[in-house]
């Protein structure tokens, strides 16, 4: 199977794995799986696995961290060293860095942070396996851990990426059509609103596939709220 | 990882109870917690095992690489643990470079299993000299609950029981079961409140002493030791948590080789 012959869809529109151009693949929360946390999440997606754990509201420290208004929210991404084919190894990393900044904005701009002047919240994400959309996984877990840990928040941000390959707009890519695909847009979606609070891109779109993909996106993102939200109300019960 | 401020209560509290046999979770005092073990469970690990032990929780997941012998054991291939407390695991572990606790947990499971010759590394050299397997034990905690020195050394010893050597991806023939000699078993003993138990809990470590280490091989041999932390102990308490390993250690073997049968 090499680059140039990858096919990612058969004569009646199937992909590989079994899915149409518009499908996700399945997706499973469970909340409350790290007992020593204040919050946590595991997140199964196709067949990626991703915990998130909360912990905090708790003390910033050192002094010169503190914000006198506000928390300050401490995100880590990372990837376990047998989360993927080729073994990672452990320590500081670009990618992992990049991907909990960009995943912190997205989580700031919907948690109530002015209620904690002064205060640290730490969110820690781990891939456990990865297959293509990792970070989505992640930021989608955490935000769902958030909720689990009772932090105030104006939404739970839903992150979910379409992309193309062989030239077709396809939604949640997987591992050899994001290898061989043109482009992935992953996006962090406020369901209630539809406003975007993450948004990164790579590849080759025209304004018509990127309109797609966003149009993907925006629907998938409600599918994978419902499950969310129903991951809590499994854990807590009654209306999230 | 930061100590947090450990109330004397909590000290003093465990005293008592001592003086009176319980414990702060109602166990006795060799009785372990809740056990639960699960093989196989990472899709990209050739080898993997989820325990948990009351409310800690760790993942161990094999991985194999080529490598190049080292010039003065050209037929022998390598064997590699590493712990990662990653800050998920609990409130006061925190990122950075690997802790010093972080690495003794690593150093100690990779005695025992090194030293029990359960991995036979010249049969990891597929070509003396130039090509041969490094196998990696990577031990990762998800929840940290107390006792996670027994939580990886079992999780470790499962993964690679069950794990699968990865030749057709490398190019190296067929992929095989990687053979293992052995079950090296860890058991590890807390003194709380003046008198040591087995399997502590977070609350346990955290208002107890010293904790001694013990791994021992299928006849009962002893493979590695240690002593963590502040405090003293007497020949007369080793010998009695060394015979309550023995014991213990079978019992946990067995459990292991059931799991291998189930598969």
């Amino acid at each position: 199977m090499g680059y140039d012959n990858y096919q990612c869809m058969d004569a009646n529109g199937i992909r590989e794995d079994g899915r149409k151009a518009d499908e996700m693949r399945p997706v499973e929360i469970v909340c409350g799986v790290i007992p020593v946390a204040d919050g946590s999440a595991r997140i199964k997606w196709g067949k990626n696995e991703a915990i998130a754990a909360v912990y905090g509201p708790m003390e910033a420290h050192p002094r010169k961290i503190q914000r006198q208004d506000r928390a300050i929210l401490d995100v880590r991404y990372n990837m376990a060293p047998f989360s993927t084919t080729d073994r990672i190894r452990p320590g500081f990393n670009r990618r992992s860095r990049e991907i909990g900044k960009v995943t912190r904005d997205a989580l700031e701009s919907v948690v109530d942070l002015e209620l904690y002047p002064r205060s640290k919240i730490r969110v820690e994400i781990e891939i456990i396996c990865a297959e293509a959309g990792t970070r989505c996984c992640g930021i989608t877990a955490a935000s769902v851990a958030l909720a689990d840990a009772g932090i105030p928040m104006s939404d739970m941000v839903v992150s979910v990426a379409a992309g193309k390959c062989n030239g077709i707009v396809l939604m949640d890519l997987n591992k050899p059509e994001d290898n061989y695909g043109e482009a992935d847009l992953p996006m962090g979606i406020l369901p209630m609103t539809d406003e975007i609070v993450f948004l990164q891109m790579d590849g080759d779109l025209s304004m018509e596939e990127f309109k797609q993909c966003w149009d993907y996106n925006v629907k998938a993102a409600h599918d994978v709220h419902a499950i969310m939200v129903e991951a809590l109300r499994t854990r807590y019960g009654g209306d999230v | 990882m930061a100590i947090p401020i450990i109330p004397s209560l909590l000290r003093e509290s465990l005293a008592e109870m001592a003086s009176t046999e319980e414990r702060i979770d109602g166990r006795s005092r060799y009785e372990g917690r809740n056990l639960e073990i699960e093989v196989d469970c990472l899709a990209n690990a050739e080898g993997s095992c989820r325990v948990r032990m009351g409310d800690t929780i760790v993942l161990a997941g094999v991985k194999f690489q080529l490598m190049t012998p080292y010039p003065d054991r050209p037929t022998e291939g390598g064997l590699m643990t590493s712990a990662e407390v990653r800050p998920v695991c609990g409130p006061n572990w925190e990122a950075g470079p690997p802790s010093e606790e972080s690495i003794e947990l690593g150093r100690v499971v990779d005695r025992g299993i090194r030293e029990s010759g359960c991995i036979n590394t010249t049969e990891l050299c597929i070509l003396p000299g130039e090509k041969a397997w490094q196998v990696i034990i990577d031990l990762f905690a998800i929840s940290d609950d107390g006792n996670m020195f027994d939580a990886f050394a079992l999780a470790a010893i499962a993964a690679l029981r069950t794990a699968t050597v990865p030749a057709e991806r490398f190019d190296v023939g067929e992929d095989y079961r990687l053979p293992v000699k052995g079950t090296p078993i860890m058991c590890s003993y807390h003194k709380v409140g003046g008198r040591f138990v087995f399997d502590a809990n977070k609350r346990e470590e955290l208002g107890g002493d010293e904790r001694i280490h013990i791994t021992l091989g299928d006849e009962g041999h002893v493979h590695s030791l240690q002593k963590g932390l502040r405090g003293v102990f007497t020949a007369t308490e080793f010998d009695e948590i060394m015979d309550q390993a023995q014991s213990r250690c079978a019992e946990l073997r067995e459990i292991v080789h059931n799991l291998e049968e189930s598969l």
